[in-house]
């Protein structure tokens, strides 16, 4: 049979009323849905990687309309704006590849149409820099995962993030789960992935001293590590700003022109300029790291061959106090049923077999990862991983929060709801395919794709980096000549930690700056100097979750009821604003209207 | 190196009143406050209703905070303020500070200490609050703080979820600045805050009180749009399809105090669960030997005047472990004092039946008309009196004697409430 009526046979099964035609090499889809999974499941089924460049399905939901967040702000700021390069979206992806761009000597533009970087995914995720085990040895995945975890180490060392590299645990529970573990463990020697080994209960002790009971051990791949995501991406974007880049947040990319001869020319279409809320800007080459949004600024250049379907996700953050149960990350291994679980338990043998080599291929989406040390040493509990039609769906849910501190209760014994401080949701940017779509433009010449970047975006980052910089040289060398950038230095200093450092240490900053000496917030010991620091850097994001991000003053256990009035006057001192001019976050979120009846300061 | 006799950590009328009271019993005394000025929480509650018991006056915060810091003063009490208390460490005789200042890292050698850090709000995290994170979510202390202190307007249209005492006030003081408060929000079937608080501030100003309903969820990408309000069934589970929108720009949270206790988990002193705070004897000394506690970070108050109380007991007693003996009598002979049926919590847990006049505090666990509080010896009823009402919001003061009553250290006395 036809690979195409195959396809349509197995979508005309989920629904009727799904069109399937082939388009520039893609499988496309149209119709309208009352049920978002059926529109989910028929992308799914649409894939043929060997044969098409991917799925583009644009099955609507009935009733839904996508709302798209967009900056209050309407400037000309950068109309006219002529750039080499202009990379949209400021998450780990695109802050990583404008610091590789920042070495040589060409203007590049990064825009965010949120108020800060890593606003998105890269803000709202576990940190894991992942071992990358079950991924396949063809996919993107593996490729990006496998080189950056490998960059990490030197990255953080240059960047002043902090990294611990501490091994990844995979619990199991009964010993016929060693089998399916052992061909893990020859996959890792297939991807070559050093150090896994399984390990005895006691053994495993030695790394995670707080093993659930059902555990009789585990595989521990050493080169698990965690990261701190929103200060690694603001070091990258502070890295790139500092050697030149710069970084333009509040602006969202709206339009694109293309122009209108090219196409018939070299069968490519050519992108002539790019519309913001802030004017238009005509770049030489677009880089495309638009997170969920990555498949409609695809489209907008004319260069669509895959389809973005949101996944949301949800960690919730404890407190401190309750940080002892993980000293890394573990998580049950994908086949092992706790016996909470054993109703939902694939029966007979077809069905268990189907569930390995489901969960061997990768094709299960959540890592198997239930705890996580954080680095400021609360644990991250979670995520979950549910479908959602809806890009920006970054609600919590308070069936969902309850559901997997449920789950993890068998993971964590001691975990109570008391210990939550704090719970927040990321929407993971899959495509069909479940893999990367990191790529030069197939139908248009001047834009590299960095798309479907989903979990592990945040240890592959780096190593895409690479390559997009590789490859938008290669395409600018075609124009102007490229040079390295003499001034570039790939270090960047962090803010200092006074409350790390030892008592000589901080007793000798806080003489040279008494700012040092005054703590503004208790909860995570942070000072007014460490604060004003902040507000200095190369990137300045003066809100206050700008601010909370950078140094965690309102992460704590009081989430800012202490200091949140305190931050806001020593950012309108330093910026020389009246205090109600200073934002939560985004342009709009106000948190005062203005003085009270009588009080003036 | 600073070497003194009691070192108290919190410049709120606790630390205040046990500064004072430690320094007029003879003993080398510092205060600590972390900000620029001390009297605590006072320095924002400029409404009245502080010292009726003390001082038989309706005075403000600051002007209840104001005679303190005069008799301080007037003491010549060396304080250190914009001084936060980094760690603690135990030695062989008293315990070792690191405190970190604008002058530097400084060490100070006290031979007993006095926690009175006060209490801290609970979030909206806290309380499973879900949906998006826009400005104009405030906890009541924080949203006092942007009006009182920075002189900031944060409401335009409120609902208040909570009706504690400080939500109640705040409901009036965002009404007085101009703001329409649309209403109190309370998940309980009965209200928490005191009941001249609930006239004074709600029904002298039409603001609705709506019981046994809460606030499940917020909506707003910039600034808060609405909120989600449920109805709850007597576990306080939100009941389904009983959902209702409310359009408001700003959430207030009035959803309960903790006791600030971090440092002394540090030292591991052993906290009660019902009370938040450490567990005490009956001269507020905590499990850990020359380390007292009082005020808010003891047990939350719902006046002050009893935290002053609080604080004279913990000045009191800190000075006199200076002075004692090689000997330890306060560890010697304590009876444990046990909440039982009706009563939420008890401070202190423990005392020294020897001791004489001893105060407790205690709340009931539920609402109670006319009731007898009984206190028994193991099977013996050594005492009951009796109340016309016992509310959880309202903390209540009893003295007692238990020299007279023949009990033994080492055994129990337990207290109940019975309803008549
Ligand atoms: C719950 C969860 C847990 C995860 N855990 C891990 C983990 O432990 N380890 C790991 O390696 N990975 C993890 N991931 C994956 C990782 O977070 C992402 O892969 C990574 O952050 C993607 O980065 P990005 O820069 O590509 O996208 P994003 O961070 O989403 O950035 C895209 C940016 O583009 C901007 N944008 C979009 N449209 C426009 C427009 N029109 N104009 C201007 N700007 C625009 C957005 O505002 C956004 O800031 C997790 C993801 C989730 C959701
Ligand atoms: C909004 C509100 C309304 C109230 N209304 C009334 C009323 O009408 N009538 C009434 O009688 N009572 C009222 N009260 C109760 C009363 O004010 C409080 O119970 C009392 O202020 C508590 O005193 P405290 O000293 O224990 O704590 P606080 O006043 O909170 O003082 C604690 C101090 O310790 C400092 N501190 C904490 N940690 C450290 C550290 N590590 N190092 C150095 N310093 C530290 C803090 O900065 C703070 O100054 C109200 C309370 C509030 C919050």
């Amino acid at each position: 049979m036809d690979r195409l009526n195959k396809i349509r046979k197995k979508i005309g099964a989920l629904s009727p009323d799904i069109r399937v035609t082939r388009e520039r090499g893609c499988i496309v889809l149209r119709g309208e849905v009352d049920d978002w999974s059926i529109a989910v499941k028929a992308g799914h089924a649409a894939v043929d990687k060997k044969h098409s460049l991917g799925v583009i399905n644009d099955i609507r939901l009935k009733g839904f309309e996508q709302k798209t967040s967009l900056p209050a702000l309407q400037d000309r700021a950068l109309d006219g704006r002529r750039v080499d390069v202009l990379i949209i979206g400021a998450g780990i992806t695109g802050c990583a590849a404008a610091r590789e761009l920042s070495a040589f000597n060409l203007s590049t533009l990064v825009v965010d149409k949120m108020s800060d970087v890593a606003g998105a995914a890269s803000g709202a995720n576990g940190g894991v820099v992942h071992v990358g085990i079950n991924f396949s040895r063809k996919s993107q995945k593996h490729y990006y995962n496998i080189r950056g975890n490998r960059m990490y180490r030197e990255l953080s060392r240059q960047l002043d993030v902090p990294f611990e590299q501490k091994g990844q645990t995979m619990l199991c529970s009964r010993n016929w789960e060693r089998i399916p573990v052992a061909l893990l463990k020859l996959n890792a020697r297939i991807l070559g992935i050093p150090g896994v080994r399984y390990l005895k209960r006691s053994e495993l002790l030695d790394h995670e001293p707080h093993l659930p009971d059902f555990t009789i051990g585990g595989m521990h791949m050493p080169t698990g590590g965690i990261t701190n995501p929103h200060e690694m991406t603001a070091a990258m974007a502070e890295n790139a700003a500092s050697n030149g880049t710069e970084i333009s947040l509040n602006t969202a990319v709206l339009e694109m022109e293309l122009d209108p001869d090219s196409s018939k020319e070299s069968g490519n279409t050519h992108i002539r300029s790019v519309l913001t809320n802030r004017g238009r800007i005509y770049p030489r080459l677009v880089i495309n790291a638009a997170g969920v949004y990555a498949d409609t600024i695809a489209q907008m250049a004319g260069d669509r061959t895959f389809t973005i379907h949101p996944r949301r996700g949800t960690n919730i953050i404890t407190d401190k106090r309750a940080g002892y149960q993980v000293k890394s990350s573990m998580g049950k291994s994908p086949f092992s049923i706790l016996p909470y679980q054993q109703k939902d338990r694939p029966r007979g043998l077809a069905g268990r077999m189907k569930f390995f080599i489901n969960t061997l291929a990768g094709s299960s989406h959540t890592k198997g990862v239930g705890l996580i040390h954080s680095l400021h040493g609360n644990m991250l509990v979670g995520p979950n991983a549910v479908e959602t039609p809806d890009r920006e769906d970054r609600a919590t849910r308070a069936d969902e929060v309850e559901s997997i501190i449920r789950m993890q209760q068998h993971i964590a014994e001691d975990l109570k709801f008391s210990d939550v401080i704090a719970y927040f949701t990321g929407v993971r940017a899959s495509t069909y395919e479940e893999d990367f779509a990191v790529r030069r433009g197939i139908f248009t010449d001047n834009i590299l794709q960095a798309a479907g970047i989903q979990s592990p975006g945040v240890t592959a980052a780096p190593a895409i980096a690479v390559d997009l910089r590789d490859w938008a040289i290669e395409y600018l060398e075609k124009e102007i000549k490229v040079d390295r950038n003499p001034a570039f230095s790939p270090i960047r200093k962090a803010v200092p930690r006074t409350a790390e450092m030892s008592d000589e240490e901080r007793d000798a900053l806080i003489r040279s700056n008494p700012d040092y000496g005054e703590i503004v917030c208790r909860c995570e010991e942070i000072s007014r100097g460490e604060i004003i620091d902040a507000l200095n850097s190369p990137l300045c994001v003066p809100t206050v979750d700008g601010i909370k991000k950078r140094l965690r003053p309102g992460m704590g256990r009081c989430q800012g009821g202490f200091c949140g009035p305190l931050v806001m006057k020593i950012i309108a001192e330093h910026q020389g604003t009246a205090p109600d001019a200073v934002r939560k976050g985004s342009y709009a979120s106000v948190i005062c209207y203005g003085g009270t009846k009588g009080g003036r300061l | 190196m600073i070497d003194v006799d009691v070192l108290v950590i919190g410049g709120g009328p606790a630390g205040l009143a046990a500064a004072i009271a430690a320094k007029d019993e003879g003993a080398r005394v510092m205060l600590i406050e972390r900000e620029a000025r001390t009297g605590g929480i006072l320095k924002q509650c400029i409404h009245d209703g502080f010292g009726l018991v003390r001082f038989r006056e309706q005075l403000t915060g600051p002007e209840y905070a104001e005679r303190f810091i005069k008799d301080f003063e007037d003491r010549d009490i060396e304080s250190r303020t914009l001084c936060f208390v980094s760690r603690i460490e135990k030695q062989d005789r008293g315990l070792l500070l690191t405190v970190v200042s604008r002058k530097g890292v400084d060490k100070i050698r006290t031979e007993s200490l006095i926690l009175a850090t006060g209490c801290r709000e609970r979030t909206a995290r806290q309380v499973f609050i879900h949906g998006t994170r826009p400005a104009g979510i405030f906890t009541a202390g924080a949203a006092q703080h942007y009006i009182n202190i920075l002189g900031q307007q944060p409401a335009r249209r409120a609902v208040i979820l909570g009706s504690g005492d400080i939500g109640l006030i705040m409901a009036r003081r965002l009404t007085l600045e101009g703001a329409e408060v649309l209403g109190v929000y309370e998940a309980k079937p009965a209200p928490s805050g005191l009941s001249r608080n609930i006239q004074q501030c709600l029904k002298d100003f039409d603001i609705p009180l709506y019981l046994s309903s809460t606030v499940t969820r917020v909506f707003g990408e910039d600034r808060l749009k609405a909120v989600e309000i449920c109805d709850v069934d007597n576990d306080m589970r939100p009941l389904e399809g009983s959902e209702k929108v409310v359009e408001c720009d700003t959430l207030i949270l009035s959803v309960g105090l903790i006791p600030e206790n971090e440092l002394a988990r540090t030292l591991d002193i052993t906290l009660d669960p019902r009370t938040g705070g450490p567990v005490c004897d009956g001269n507020l000394m905590t499990s850990v030997e020359g380390v007292f506690c009082c005020g808010n970070a003891l047990h939350v108050n719902d006046l002050v005047d009893y935290v002053s109380e609080s604080g004279e007991c913990a000045g009191r007693s800190a000075a006199a472990y200076c002075r004692r003996e090689s000997s330890d009598p306060s560890k010697a002979a304590t009876v444990e004092l046990h909440p039982g049926e009706g009563l939420h919590y008890l401070v202190p847990q423990h005392l020294d039946p020897e001791q004489g006049r001893s105060i407790l505090y205690f709340r009931s666990s539920r609402v109670f008309g006319e009731c007898s509080f009984v206190v028994k010896a193991g099977e013996r009823e050594i005492l009951r009196k009796k109340y016309p009402f016992l509310r959880p919001p309202e903390m209540e003061r009893l003295e007692i004697d238990f020299g007279g009553y023949s009990v033994k250290p080492g055994s129990s006395v337990s207290f109940e409430v019975e309803e008549l």
